[in-house]
């Protein structure tokens, strides 16, 4: 396939599942402000997932929400990556169904909708979560019920699942911020797994009362999580190796040994201390994945 | 009869062909699908409204408009009332293109070649050798089968007695196929079972037959030659119609950075490296397809593509040139082109036509100026065009101005008032003006018109400018079988 809309594809994919994985975040952090966690550091969220060049004014939870979520000025708000995920799509239009596209532009639409910023600012913003997490959830399903199983759709789930990899890593970071700053650490492990959409997963996986070595556990290695760095690493290599047959020999071991390598340290940082071990995986497999995206963006999408 | 309702706001112009209505009544093509409307309120017609704009809305069918910063998306205004062709002026409309572009096509090859015709004093040497779209470049060049018009779109009006003129030719990259077919796709979600019960003919075809077309044009011994469709970008007012047209042929859309010209030959950059491109669908102008050639600073093109192009090793479609051709005034002459060059009388009307670098027809023109429209010979889309009629004083005499700084640019032509048909607007059925452009095929094996085209529609009332650019917009178009 061309270049440039395997790239487009690929960033289009990346884009979404940044929004998506936002606003859950959002999502379940808006609700424990309402309720647990009371003195909610709005400030370090939008440190932590805005853009330092456009730093947030304000500090009420109102106007981080319009930061983050429907500001038009702020870079990298969902508003503007739902913007930079139609755009990807409109460049590669003909490649994509029509059905995806068409699921996109609404989801475009629905964000764009003066009753979107009216639920952020003044009414219910659960409400306006909702209704955004089920355009991408409408994504997910039309992607896979229409597209072909071709290259556009593997570039689509390296996209997708090396931007999950990164968001897990973010979130379990910016959980650790936060737990700095409080004394409620085990009330912030447990939104961690909601944010992840992973708490009821872990009560039936795990069955025991929340322990953080377990949640650690959940949220980097467990293959059975679809929000783990460790199974974003195993789809990134299983998708990758469908494109043995189509690629140039000496590209695809590069980047399959690439994938190989972060799949192993995964594993190796399992045997040691989870909290110690966090600290050193997290900036390790990140590096790793900025090369990554790197060398795929020169052997395969035609960066020079 | 219908109810008086609906159509108490119709009363079309007495000097205007009206295409439903003849001294009241309904013409024969119009009576089924009015019978059918007969059934339908006001608000229903108001829904069918409401739910054409919401499916071109939610399918993206829109363009982008720029203000604060922010886009604003809009669609291209369309019209719920079909506009109905019988078969007989299909047949006409059908055969007189056929004949047209013939000619036309002849009479490019001529002019890259021999120019027969200027030797022969059919037409003066001068208004080629003046006519910017005049292409040295192809000079003795051979194309392919001698095709140079692949796609174009013949823009067609009727005068009030009904009979059809030629008011423009495209033979460049014409658009608008897309709304053709999107217009299509969306009444039959409006107006459920009336397409099958008025027996109107299906224009489906038209990818596959222009695919047929591009892939027979490769030049390479290959049973599956590369077709690709140039774009200049997702910022071109036609994107919409150029991925619409490259997904329904199942071809790569390609950008100006995605080719690469190696050893004469030209090649797609892929994820497993480069890939050879055989023929190329162009919807990028002539100047700016080689910046090594034509206009150096076109980022939209392929360095080395004309070289690999007149190498054989590529095919571009349409052929580069073709300008000279469809310039406004070279058009007057396409009569005298089929007589020379076939031997057959026009079957399609022209539009009579004043050149503003002859001094008597350029006094004859300004001194009648309300009756005539003035035109530039090499621009389209409606710009840079003088309407006598809605023109003020100031206006005219700017114009004017403009017109002696460089006449050879202007060709002015007797105004001609266009038919009117039913259209829905603000919840009322009222005339408005239209025009024609069905889309031809000219392929190895002959030249194919899918039944239909696009009918453009004047929305202002009273106004005859049916470019989208300048408050136009466009309606399905139904020939009936």
């Amino acid at each position: 396939m061309l270049s440039r809309v395997a790239d487009s594809v690929f960033w289009m994919a990346r884009y979404l599942e940044r929004s998506d994985n936002l606003l859950r975040l959002l999502r379940t952090d808006y609700i424990a402000s309402q309720d647990e966690l009371l003195d909610y550091d709005w400030q370090l969220l939008a440190t932590q997932f805005g853009n330092p060049a456009q730093p947030l004014k304000g500090s009420a939870y109102r106007d981080a929400l319009h930061y983050l979520v429907v500001s038009r000025e702020h870079e990298h708000s969902v508003f503007n990556n739902i913007v930079r995920v139609r755009e990807n799509a409109r460049s590669v239009q003909d490649y994509i169904t029509k059905e995806l596209w068409q699921s996109l532009n609404d989801f475009y639409h629905r964000i764009r909708d003066p009753q979107t910023e009216t639920f952020i600012a003044k009414q219910d913003p659960v409400t306006a979560f909702d209704i955004l997490l089920r355009e991408s959830i409408v994504f997910y399903g039309t992607v896979d019920v229409t597209m072909n199983r071709g290259e556009g759709y593997t570039f689509l789930n390296l996209g997708k699942y090396m931007e999950r990899c990164l968001q897990c890593l973010d979130i379990l970071e910016f959980k650790r911020k936060q737990m700095e700053k409080t004394d409620q650490a085990s009330v912030q492990w447990k939104y961690l797994l909601y944010a992840l959409s992973g708490y009821e997963f872990h009560t039936k996986y795990y069955k025991n009362a929340l322990q953080v070595e377990e949640v650690i556990h959940q949220v980097l290695y467990n293959l059975q999580f679809p929000h783990s760095a460790g199974y974003c690493l195993a789809q990134m290599d299983r998708y990758f190796q469908r494109l043995l047959p189509v690629s140039k020999a000496e590209y695809f071991n590069e980047i399959a040994g690439l994938i190989s390598e972060m799949n192993q340290s995964i594993q190796a940082y399992q045997h040691q201390n989870p909290i110690v071990a966090i600290e050193k995986l997290i900036p390790d497999l990140r590096s790793k994945l900025f090369y990554f995206n790197q060398r795929l963006a020169t052997l395969y999408f035609g960066y020079s | 009869m219908p109810t008086p309702k609906l159509l108490s706001a119709y009363q079309p112009s007495p000097s205007t062909w009206d295409e439903m209505l003849l001294d009241g009544n309904i013409r024969q093509q119009y009576q089924i699908f009015f019978e059918s409307l007969r059934k339908s309120s006001i608000t229903d017609l108001a829904r069918k409204d409401e739910l054409a704009k919401k499916l071109f809305m939610s399918q993206g069918i829109t363009f982008t408009v720029y203000s604060d910063g922010e886009g604003i998306e809009k669609i291209f205004p369309f019209d719920i009332i079909p506009r109905i062709i019988t078969a007989a002026e299909w047949a006409h409309i059908e055969s007189g293109i056929k004949q047209r572009l013939k000619a036309l096509n002849l009479f490019l090859k001529d002019i890259y070649h021999e120019q027969a015709i200027l030797r022969d004093n059919v037409i003066p040497s001068a208004l080629i050798h003046t006519c910017s779209n005049f292409l040295k470049e192809m000079v003795g060049v051979d194309v392919p089968f001698g095709i140079y018009t692949h796609i174009s779109g013949i823009d067609l009006i009727r005068d009030s007695d009904g009979s059809f003129y030629v008011l423009e030719d495209n033979l460049r990259t014409p658009s608008g196929v897309s709304y053709m077919l999107e217009n299509r796709n969306m009444t039959y979600r409006i107006f459920p079972g009336l397409l099958p019960q008025n027996n109107v003919r299906s224009i489906k075809d038209y990818p596959d037959l222009l695919l047929k077309n591009l892939m027979a044009l490769s030049n390479r011994q290959t049973s599956n030659p590369t077709v690709v469709l140039l774009t200049p970008g997702i910022f071109n007012s036609a994107y919409f119609e150029h991925t619409t047209l490259a997904r329904l042929m199942g071809v790569e859309l390609v950008e100006g950075k995605d080719l690469v010209v190696s050893d004469a030959k030209v090649y797609m950059k892929t994820t497993a490296g480069l890939k050879q491109v055989d023929v190329i669908y162009r919807r990028v102008d002539d100047e700016f397809l080689d910046p090594l050639v034509f206009n150096p600073n076109s980022m939209l093109g392929v360095s080395g593509l004309y070289y690999a192009y007149r190498k054989g090793n590529v095919a571009i479609i349409n052929a580069p040139g073709n300008g000279v051709a469809d310039d406004k005034a070279v058009y007057t002459y396409v009569p005298q082109m089929i007589k020379y060059y076939l031997n057959e009388e026009p079957i399609l009307k022209t539009v009579p036509t004043y050149y503003m670098d002859n001094r008597e027809h350029f006094d004859l023109v300004f001194g009648q100026v309300r009756k005539m429209v003035i035109k530039k010979t090499n621009e389209s889309g409606g710009y840079g065009m003088l309407m006598g009629h809605a023109a003020s004083d100031q206006q005219i005499a700017d114009y004017k101005v403009e017109v002696e700084k460089n006449p050879r640019q202007f060709i002015a032509q007797p105004m001609i008032q266009l038919s009117s048909v039913p259209c829905f607007i603000n919840n009322q059925v009222q005339p408005r003006h239209v025009d024609l452009r069905p889309f031809a095929l000219y392929g190895p094996s002959g030249i194919e018109i899918v039944p239909g085209g696009l009918t453009r529609v004047a929305l202002r009332e009273g106004s005859l400018v049916v470019n989208s650019s300048q408050g136009g917009g466009s309606k399905d178009t139904w020939v009936l079988g």
